[in-house]
């Protein structure tokens, strides 16, 4: 990483307190952008050589995945046992709940796959909130634009509208499920005001949250209702490999390894739900990641590979204050919720240097180019600038204690005191933009296959405005769920053919394009979880022992 | 560096690293017991923990449990219990009955024996049994308050001699809370202005285009 101004003499231009000159900025922001932000570097994108998108520019790490083969063939799936759903939700995230719990309240029968445990996904790490339009000075035409500007006029305004439009109702339905909000005056739960805080990138107070750990306080309670929903069968530890096509090109199941078992199982379901989530832990442009352990972008690859038409593929979020600081943690988010609370960053000279409040890419961009530039900070061969929150508790004395509980937390993680020393950051790549084309309903261009959250793509355009995932999810998670669940039981799509038979195409398609065959994916878990698919499934004579097992 | 031992098999790992970092920079395979890496939410990573020279085995969470010399560590499978509580939201009648769907629902939290092994399982050092009395009681508000910072992570679960399972009964009384009485007046009005069909989406406003 880039040297950077020494720790200590970075802390004694910055003071607690003081306000610290802002920098005159000359530079614009589209040209900080193309100058510093990942997306827009000479690394930026390469052109797809095979699938729907061919042609089309996509960030080039995330490239060698989307045109690699499959992790399995026939032989491997030739005496797996069958099962039938009406519909396959893959993905244990707040998405994959929502999904699953509609279309089981709507009769369908459910059967809900996920690569670790219910739960576990980038949902329960979201800190900041939800946003939706509820405020007096609000409404969902500014939540409508603000969320297009944000994204850069890139998103399909049908469903940015359909979700502004949504967020009042999907709010109801949280809190029907048993979800709890802030409120202005926590003693008035009937008739009370929801506390609202202002996202960077909007022009109004839309965020509600839970404390500052919204994502936590969500995914409690619909893990909870989905195992407590008789109508849907909870797989943990089945992570998808493959999609199941029939011979009319449609998505008619998956393929799912059993970790516990060690074998796949075929599922036949008339609909599929992918709810995967994200690509950040394939750590992008070799950035640290902000993302759960199994965000590896599973159901891009899947989806792609059976036909179906992605977006936006070059844009991808750099979370601006992700932890630099110690090592360990590098990585980590620091919500945005801080900055949001009037928290600043400063520079190695003790200067602000860009608009806090800015949306994401802007203010990410920024910090890029101050430890580019040489005006970042260096502590232990890691770089960054300050975001100071001692100053934020001096301005708002118990604003720590109260209301940015997790910030106080990390910052003991961190082995500080957010009350007396700034955190050091750096961005960390946080959300994929763009995604799977969907419909209004989640429809993807495979019949028979739903996409849902930040697998889907579409309403972010090429930036996310905090909050807008937590009601993302739900809001097309309701809807692909209700679709699925729709689906008439015309009996053939169960009962005919269903296989791989995409996957040979695909073959051919990459062979023809000069690709190898020996790179595959789905990745399914970071690196450094040491696992190999072929090893624990046993796939093959003198397949290398190497990842089996382990000591757990 | 750092020597300690995880499932009894000894690692040498730098002394920043937490107990999940340790068994990555060992090489070792991670595929479960893993989520949210260090951020202290998930609930998934739950180990044993024996320090040196000390004969208490602690429960803890591996992402946010830096290693120590010496140290012995167990990662704790994920039991499910074969008969649970069993309810849903809708069908739990208004919040007169809240008492009594307590009782219902979580016959076993009245026979609480005080016996703080919830406490002392909990690895964000909630006051577990203590919420759990108050749900007994009826204070619900004050009961949620003790669970708002749970992880779900089971261990009290695991604890309790009486298979109160109380972070589920404190998931139960939160969730009974707010599905029961959060009732906020600006959501109340907007989502009536929506069903009037108010506020439509004009998608020709001038700031649903992008400046020219």
């Amino acid at each position: 990483m880039a040297s950077g101004i020494p720790y200590d003499l970075a802390r004694q231009r910055w003071q607690v307190g003081a306000t610290p000159p802002k920098r005159a900025d000359e530079v614009s922001v589209p040209d900080l952008l193309k100058g510093y932000h990942p997306d827009h570097g000479p690394r930026a994108r390469v052109s797809l050589a095979v699938g729907v998108n061919r042609g089309d520019p996509c960030q080039p790490d995330f490239a060698a995945h989307l045109q690699a083969n499959a992790l399995i063939d026939d032989v491997h799936i030739a005496g797996a046992q069958l099962v039938t759903t009406d519909v396959l939700v893959i993905g244990g995230g707040g998405g994959g709940c929502a999904a699953a719990l509609t279309a089981a309240k709507d009769g369908a029968r459910v059967i809900l796959a996920t690569k670790l445990r219910l739960g576990d996904s980038n949902t329960v790490m979201a800190e900041g909130g939800i946003q939706a339009a509820v405020g007096a000075d609000d409404s969902p035409q500014r939540h409508f634009e603000d969320t297009l500007r944000a994204g850069h006029f890139c998103g399909e305004p049908e469903l940015v509208a359909q979700m502004a439009m949504d967020g009042p109702a999907v709010i109801r339905w949280l809190i029907e499920l048993g979800m709890m909000f802030d409120l202005e005056d926590d003693d008035r739960p009937l008739g009370g005001k929801l506390l609202r805080k202002k996202p960077g990138g909007a022009t109004a107070a839309r965020i509600l949250s839970y404390r500052d750990y919204t994502g936590l306080e969500m995914m409690r309670v619909l893990r909870e209702a989905v195992e407590l929903e008789p109508g849907i069968t909870l797989w943990n530890r089945c992570p998808v490999v493959e999609l199941l096509s029939d011979d009319h090109g449609r998505c008619a199941g998956a393929v799912v390894y059993n970790l516990e078992w060690r074998c796949f199982v075929l599922v036949r379901a008339r609909s599929v739900i992918m709810a995967t989530g994200g690509a950040g832990r394939l750590h992008l442009n070799q950035f640290p990641t902000s993302n759960h352990y199994g965000a590896t972008g599973d159901g891009l690859v899947l989806a792609y590979r059976i036909g179906a038409r992605l977006r936006e593929l070059d844009s991808f979020q750099y979370h601006p204050t992700g932890i630099a600081y110690p090592r360990h943690l590098a990585g980590g988010l620091i919500s945005e919720a801080a900055r949001s609370a009037g928290a600043t960053l400063i520079n190695g000279e003790g200067e602000r240097f860009v608009d806090e409040l800015q949306p994401r890419d802007v203010v990410a961009a920024a910090i890029l180019r101050e430890c580019a530039e040489g005006r970042g900070i260096e502590r232990g061969g890691q770089v960054g600038v300050f975001l100071d929150t001692p100053s934020l508790e001096k301005a708002n004395p118990g604003i720590l204690a109260k209301r940015l509980v997790t910030l106080r937390h990390l910052a003991k993680k961190c082995g500080h005191d957010a009350a007396q020393e700034p955190f050091l950051v750096y961005p960390t790549l946080h959300y994929q933009n763009g995604g799977v084309a969907i419909d209004r309903h989640g429809a993807t261009g495979t019949p028979g296959l739903y996409a849902v959250g930040e697998l889907a793509g579409g309403i972010h355009g090429r930036n996310r405005l905090m909050g807008n995932a937590l009601l993302d999810i739900v809001s097309v998670g309701r809807r692909a769920g209700a679709a699925a669940a729709a689906q008439p039981a015309d009996g053939g799509t169960l009962w005919g053919r269903a296989g791989i038979g995409h996957v040979h195409a695909w073959q051919r398609e990459l062979t023809l394009a000069g690709l190898p065959l020996d790179v595959k994916a789905p990745q399914l878990f970071p690196t450094y979880a040491h696992f190999d698919l072929g090893a624990d499934a046993g796939l093959g004579a003198g397949m290398p022992a190497h990842g089996v097992g382990g000591i757990r | 560096m750092v020597q300690l031992s995880v499932e009894g098999c000894p690692l040498q790992v730098p002394a920043t690293s937490s107990i999940l970092q340790a068994m990555v920079a060992a090489g070792q395979t991670l595929v479960e017991g893993v989520g949210c890496m260090g951020q202290g939410v998930c609930g998934s990573c739950r180990v044993l923990v024996r320090r040196t020279g000390d004969s208490e085995v602690r429960t803890a969470l591996a992402c946010e449990t830096l290693v120590e010399e010496g140290m012995q560590v167990a990662f704790l499978e994920y039991f499910t219990p074969a008969a649970r509580h069993r309810y849903r939201m809708d069908e739990l009648g208004d919040s007169w009955d809240a008492l009594a769907r307590i009782g219902e629902v979580f016959p076993e939290a009245e026979h609480c024996r005080h016996c703080g092994g919830c406490d002392r399982a909990c690895p964000k050092g909630l006051d577990v049994q203590r919420g759990v009395n108050q749900a007994v009681a009826g204070e619900m508000a004050a009961s949620a308050h003790v669970f708002d910072e749970c992880v779900m992570c089971n261990l009290c679960t695991l604890a309790c001699p009486e298979h109160i399972r109380p972070n589920h009964l404190g998931l139960f009384v939160r969730r009974m809370l707010a599905s029961r009485s959060l009732r906020p007046s600006d959501l109340l009005r907007r989502l009536q202005e929506i069903e009037r069909g108010e506020p439509a989406i004009d998608f020709d406003a001038p700031g649903a285009r992008p400046p020219v």
